[in-house]
């Protein structure tokens, strides 16, 4: 009988263990939700040219003094959002 | 959209998908605006959008969703990341608020 308490005494310290060092795993995930960006309203947005569907090189710099721009950041195509 | 002409804006989309596979997307969802290929992450990189991602095992590096407005001057008007980033209406407030002439 007491090798069974202390059987369980050991699973529920290791339980305890457990989720103290589960916890802040799961705080650092959270931390990563969102890739968070430096950049500030106000700030010059950094300029670049990449390839577009059409295989031609759109710049950033281009629509400056005549578009605004939205720049629309997607995880990868064929998937929601 | 016809909001957005109507306020001088153009969308860009972008992502680390090829040219290829952003034509054959942009067919799909019938969008006419460029989608951009990030293909070496240089863009991303700059703009601190690098997200991690898990998927069966494997580590990936992919955009954080982000919408973010330039204004003509180049000058960044607005930022949203995360979930709310799919939602386009703020940023179209905002180009349109672009618009008008300041009182």
């Amino acid at each position: 009988m007491k090798g069974i308490v202390t059987a369980l005494a050991g699973v529920l310290l290791l339980l305890g263990l457990g989720g103290q060092v589960v916890a802040p795993v799961t705080a650092r995930a959270q931390e990563e939700a969102v890739a968070k960006t430096n950049l500030k309203v106000g700030e010059t947005a950094p300029d670049f040219s990449l390839l577009s569907d059409k295989w031609e090189q759109v710049k950033l710099s281009d629509y400056r003094g005549k578009k605004n721009v939205i720049l629309a950041f997607y995880v990868l195509a064929f998937t929601g959002g | 959209m016809a909001k957005l002409e109507a306020s001088d804006t153009v969308v860009l989309g972008i992502s680390i998908d090829s040219p290829a596979a952003n034509a054959a997307f942009a067919k799909q969802i019938g969008v006419t605006f460029p989608l951009l290929s990030d293909m070496n992450k240089e863009v991303l990189t700059s703009y601190q959008i690098l997200k991690p991602y898990d998927v069966k095992g494997g580590k990936y590096q992919w955009a954080q969703r982000t919408t973010i407005v330039v204004d003509k001057q180049g000058k960044i008007q607005h930022v949203e990341q995360g979930d709310s980033a799919v939602d386009p209406n703020s940023a179209v407030s905002v180009c349109t608020g672009l618009h008008k002439p300041k009182a």
